[in-house]
């Protein structure tokens, strides 16, 4: 695109008479029609963005080492039978919470004791959420070197067992996690634990495992992934504090299930087995809904858009829907699902699908209605996640680690009551649980086969990155374009005003003014980065705010958009006003196009940085920078042109001024969706605090980027030109 | 005055500027980046040569410090020196910020050198009316707050590499050459040579300016002028011999002076005996001068180190096979080579602004660049501000320059952190930065075609195949 860009300013000073280069000549000519390809570049973006669904292809097990579902199941109805023992104690203990959140850990740690694996507690403190703004970039999660005061009554205790494989060499690992609340145990968490626990004795017996096999009870009080990513730190960064020493010596006593047989069980070292090679989060729960199957639902996104290999995915698909028959489900917004617009589109598709096969039998694209609509949903929700950054469970805190991890959520199709029908769902789960270990035991090298890009339109079908970024490609191409045209037109113009002055007048003033006209950017470049340094000043205002804790989310975001305010006019205080111009003989009409073309510029790199770091926050953020840079024009200079036009261009500009700001469009998304009662300011400040607390890169974006354009498009709209 | 004020203001803004930066260095952790420390200028690996050599042990053992021997002896002790509750290599990145200072001042000197020859020329040419359309800030004054604002240089100080050092010796002896001060040229370039081997082709500039003096227009212009003026004075009709006479008078062409560069050339030769008599006292026990040379220059020259950094060689040696790989090396090296002699037969009336394209060139094709080296480039671009008023793709190049520079450490991250991404794009950045440094020498009118003529774009065009194989044969980009 920037060869674009350079080819067509070199093509306005180029002579005539010879013919340009064919690529000059293409530059010459998107350049001039700037106007009409932009529009037609961002329309076949919209509309490459709507069919993305219909574009998606069956999943397919790339990895052939994986070979699932290829031998046999050996869970036995024994072994379910005693995990279902494990399930009645849990459930039959009947204790405070004070003491079950002792008693839980040991009974587990006896069971897997007595299944014959190395067990060993792993205490942790809940960890406050601080703000690490360049976190995601930094690759090594952060070890939380914080010593804050805990009572030893705010531990939380995870149990782990370690089975250690009989062919492998200890230097590979596979784990399962499964999270409960040890202060309350539930049906569905005692069931999640007794499935790891029938597959977790299997394990300990057969001969084919090549990998270690962790499994983590994870004590879920202060939230799952707060659990499971204390665990992983510490599995991975060790720590040799003198006072960690000390502060696990004080709460022995009080913190650790008491054992008979205390030898056994561990309490001071984490055992390790090797880098992992997948994670499995599994959790069971018991929604009293009717359906005719049991459900799997799967959840996969992790923090900042990152996704697991697809073969993970498809290993468990396949395995479910195949060898178990189970249903398999992946999120969707379920409000697209009653769209009039969705449902018009996939009408239209399904009857040009069938034109299409009418003329000619082998043209297969269209998709029926259902399916259309059915897949928008979920790559929407799918797209949403991602473009979030905030990971869906506890099977985020893998991704920090490059381990490729999903959580599986399984539901009974009936209220589990009996113990038949208890038996059954355990025997079902386990066997899909352990066809899916087997797979991954197989595997040679990490999961590298596959896909980490892409977008899920439903189980058994993807987006790939190949096609998704056409639609974003094509959103993006205008940017470039229109800043080299407008960047072109204020020098032709310009040299033009210089030429006509010199002829009215002597031509002693304007030497300087012809000599620096190439870099006459510089002033519009100035602006620009003013505007962004602000913006990075904006987004580290919370952390200044977070000294002050007791505000409420209102004051705080009042104060915040004061703060903003305020830093901008100290800024431009003391770098200058965005309006002064400093050469004289510039065209002052012309001003305006240099600044927005450097706005445009600017907008360009930053989607296209976003791209790589997070594609789905750039491709949502697109659709709102992309129309703001290309509409926008001074206010006063729309005014000399005819009336319906200018009421058109007005009225569009002024929408988009009003969406283009976050705060707004996070509050008007809102009141649409949940009515207008229960919208208040606090709640943008609530939103973004989630955003900082899971480090996502969103959040950079919109204050880095997204409300720098929006300040410049603001800037641009008001020019007193 | 207050020109000069709003210098000095600016100036001593960017030093503190670094300075707090300073103060920050485990957040930013740019001393573990690959754009900005190299494995010949990263200061943690001369922290371990210097404690390898307290060890008793040669600085050069387990591969891990390529520098030279003096470094050794003048970081070194303050690598270890350390200031309770204070960053660690706070010595070092203090005598980096002296450097960049100086470097500074060096280059607006030399700008104040190169206007008043370009003035004098631009007089005896009665030209006298383009002299009028400087304004503002002169080019030094400009070229020193590039230098010292540019965000790579500022990036190189703070990110503890030594490159500071080395853009100093090679500008010093640019100053030095500038002002025809020969042992002072003769240091700074035996000095730059020895630390990193590169500024060895600066000898040609160097002796160009000590030569003929600073950048003039072409002698033809002259000539013309000359004859032109002969032709048309009426005195000089008939038989008179007044031709010698005019051209005694009005000729300023400076004929080439053997002299100071003779001296250079001695003095060329006697740091460099001294150098080497420091450095095999200080290498005595560990193998001497042999093996200095061979664990500098030439892990420079034998590209050993195939780490990954913003260059474009070490993607090409990781994908050669073995038996070419002298091969290639000879051809990359002599790449630069070719360059050198049509460029100074091109440029031979401004000199100055030939070491620039040779800095430009070498930084694009070393072994191991950092964006130090573009740092220094860019700097020296600014003495020539008046030819680049007319730069025609001066906007493009910026939003490159930002574009690649944001772009890099995303890449690297998505490829070594998150492992989503393979080699193949961060390399991608990496042809990206060399194609940009192809078009920043040719901003001039007249240069550009000479420069354009010879080997970058083929061989930029030998990388992209090489990049093309090395994509089919990883197979999955994504």
């Amino acid at each position: 695109m920037k060869p674009r860009m350079m080819a067509g300013s070199s093509g306005d000073t180029k002579n005539p008479k010879i013919k340009p280069r064919p690529i000059v000549r293409i530059g010459i000519f998107l350049i001039s029609h700037s106007i009409v390809v932009s529009l037609l570049c961002f329309a076949a973006g919209i509309v490459a963005l709507i069919l993305l669904p219909l574009f998606a292809k069956n999943t397919y097990i790339s990895e052939n080492a994986l070979m699932p579902g290829s031998a046999n199941s050996m869970l036995s109805s024994q072994d379910v039978k005693e995990a279902n023992k494990l399930v009645k104690d849990i459930i039959g203990l009947k204790l405070s919470s004070e003491e079950a959140r002792i008693e839980i850990p040991r009974l587990i740690a006896q069971h897997m004791a007595d299944a014959g694996s190395e067990v060993y507690y792993h205490k942790f403190h809940p960890q406050m959420s601080q703000f690490y703004p360049l976190h995601f970039f930094s690759g090594s999660p952060n070890s939380g070197n914080i010593k804050e005061n805990h009572s030893c009554v705010s531990h939380a205790i995870n149990t782990v067992g370690i089975i250690r494989a009989p062919r492998g060499d200890g230097k590979e690992a596979i784990v399962l996690v499964t999270p409960y609340n040890s202060e309350k145990v539930e049906l569905g968490e005692a069931l999640s634990l007794a499935l790891a626990y029938s597959i977790f004795s299997l394990l300990t017996r057969v001969t084919w495992l090549a990998k270690d096999v962790i499994w983590l009870a994870a004590d879920a009080r202060y939230g799952e992934y707060a659990s499971v990513t204390a665990w992983l730190r510490d599995y991975h960064i060790p720590q040799f504090s003198a006072l960690e020493k000390l502060d696990a010596d004080i709460c022995f006593e009080s913190g650790y299930p008491h054992e008979q047989n205390e030898n056994q069980i561990r309490t001071d070292v984490i055992s390790r087995a090797g880098t992992m090679a997948a994670g499995l989060v599994f959790k069971v729960v018991d929604k009293h809904k009717e359906t005719d199957k049991d459900t799997l639902s799967i959840y996969a996104e992790a923090s900042n858009g990152q996704m697991p290999n697809l073969d993970l995915i498809n290993i468990v698909n396949y395995l479910a829907v195949h060898r178990q028959g189970l249903r398999v489900k992946v999120e969707k917004l379920y409000f697209l699902l009653d769209s009039v617009f969705l449902k018009i589109v996939g009408d239209v598709l399904e009857t040009i699908g069938k034109v299409a096969r009418s003329l000619n039998a082998r043209w297969e694209f269209g998709i029926p209605v259902a399916d259309y609509i059915d897949g928008a949903a979920t790559l929407a929700s799918s797209m949403y996640h991602q473009a979030l950054g905030v990971p869906t469970g506890s099977h985020g805190a893998f991704r920090d680690y490059q381990v490729d991890a999903i959580t599986l959520e399984i539901s009974p199709k009936v209220s589990l009551n009996n113990e038949v029908r208890i038996l059954e769902f355990l025997l079902r789960g386990g066997r899909l649980i352990e066809g899916t270990i087997r797979s991954v035991n197989n595997l040679l090298e990490k999961f590298h086969q596959s896909f980490f890009l892409y977008f899920l339109t439903s189980p058994s079908k993807f987006v790939s990155v190949g096609v998704y970024m056409i639609a974003f490609g094509l959103l993006v191409v205008p940017l470039p374009i229109i800043a080299a045209s407008l960047y072109c037109d204020a020098n032709v113009l310009d040299s033009h005003c210089i030429k006509e002055q010199q002829k009215s007048g002597p031509a002693s003033t304007n030497e300087a003014g012809i000599a620096f006209q190439s870099w006459r950017w510089l002033h519009a470049a100035k602006v620009v980065l003013v505007i962004h340094l602000w913006g990075a000043i904006v987004s580290l205002l919370p952390y200044l705010m977070y000294q002050f804790p007791e505000m409420t989310p209102t004051t705080s975001m009042l104060s915040w958009g004061l703060l903003s305010i305020a830093s901008l006019l100290f800024l431009h205080q003391i770098l200058g006003s965005p309006y002064s111009c400093v050469t004289v003989n510039q065209s002052p009409n012309r001003e305006w196009a240099v600044l927005k073309s450097m706005m445009i510029a600017a907008a360009g790199i930053g989607l296209g940085l976003m791209s790589i770091i997070n594609f789905a926050t750039a491709q949502i953020g697109a659709l709102l920078i992309v129309p703001m840079c290309l509409m926008v024009h001074p206010l006063k200079h729309v005014y000399r042109a005819g009336r319906l036009r200018t009421l058109a261009v007005t009225a569009c500009n002024i929408s988009l001024g009003f969406i283009g700001f976050p705060p707004a469009a996070f509050l008007f998304l809102k009141a649409y969706s949940e009515g207008l009662g229960s919208v208040s300011a606090g709640d943008f400040w609530n939103w973004v605090e989630s955003l900082w607390a899971w480090n996502s890169a969103t959040y950079l974006y919109l204050g880095l980027i997204h409300l720098p354009c929006w300040l410049l498009f603001m800037y641009v709209l008001l020019h007193p030109c | 005055m207050e020109k000069t004020r709003w210098f000095w203001v600016w100036v001593i803004t960017s030093l503190f500027f670094r300075l707090v930066l300073i103060y920050f260095p485990e957040n930013l952790n740019l001393g573990f980046r690959p754009e900005v420390a190299t494995p010949l200028t990263s200061l943690r690996r001369l922290a371990e040569g210097y404690w390898l050599k307290q060890s008793s042990m040669s600085p050069y053992a387990g591969s891990m410090y390529h520098g030279s021997p003096m470094l050794l002896s003048i970081l070194g002790p303050l690598t270890v020196k350390r200031i309770e509750g204070q960053p660690s290599h706070l010595m070092c990145s203090l005598l980096f910020v002296v450097a960049d200072l100086v470097t500074a001042m060096l280059i607006r000197a030399t700008g104040q050198t190169l206007q008043l020859a370009y003035s004098q020329s631009l007089r005896s040419l009665n030209l006298v009316s383009l002299l009028e359309s400087s304004e503002t800030l002169s080019a030094g004054d400009i070229a020193a707050l590039v230098y010292l604002w540019n965000p790579l240089t500022i990036i190189t100080c703070v990110g503890s590499s030594t490159s500071p050092i080395e853009n100093l010796l090679i500008v010093l002896s640019l100053y030095g050459a500038c002002l025809r001060i020969a042992p002072l040229a003769a240091f700074g370039w035996v000095l730059a040579m020895h630390l990193s081997l590169y500024p060895v082709i600066l000898i040609i500039p160097v002796i160009l300016l000590l030569g003929y003096g600073p950048d003039a227009p072409p002698r033809k212009l002259f000539l013309q002028k000359n004859s032109s003026e002969n032709g048309n004075s009426p005195s000089c009709h008939g038989n008179y011999p007044c031709n010698e006479v005019t051209s005694q008078e009005k000729l300023p062409l400076h004929p080439f002076l053997w002299r100071p560069v003779m001296h250079f050339m001695l003095w060329a030769s006697f740091w460099l005996f001294y150098v080497f008599v420091l450095c095999s006292i200080s290498l005595k026990q560990h193998g001497g001068l042999l093996e200095m040379l061979k664990r500098t220059h030439g892990f420079i020259l034998t590209m050993e180190d195939l780490s990954p950094n913003i260059g474009v060689l070490w993607y090409f040696f990781a994908e050669v096979f073995d038996f070419f790989r002298d091969f290639f090396l000879i051809v990359f090296h002599i790449n630069i080579l070719f360059m050198i002699l049509p460029l100074a037969i091109r440029l031979k009336h401004r000199p100055c602004f030939l070491a620039f394209v040779y800095i430009a060139i070498s930084s694009m094709l070393k072994s191991y660049p950092s964006v130090g080296d573009s740092a220094l480039y860019l700097g020296i671009l600014g003495l020539f501000i008046n030819e680049l008023a007319e730069m025609k793709f001066s906007f493009f190049l910026f939003c490159g320059y930002i574009g690649v520079s944001l772009l890099s450490p995303v890449m690297h991250n998505l490829w070594i952190w998150r492992g989503t991404g393979n080699a193949n794009f961060y390399f991608a950045t990496a042809i990206a930065y060399a194609c940009l440094q192809l078009f920043s020498p040719d901003m001039d009118k007249w240069h550009g075609p000479a420069l354009v003529c010879f080997c970058p774009p083929e061989s930029v065009f030998q990388l992209l195949q090489g990049w093309s194989m090395g994509l089919n044969r990883r197979g999955n980009l994504l």
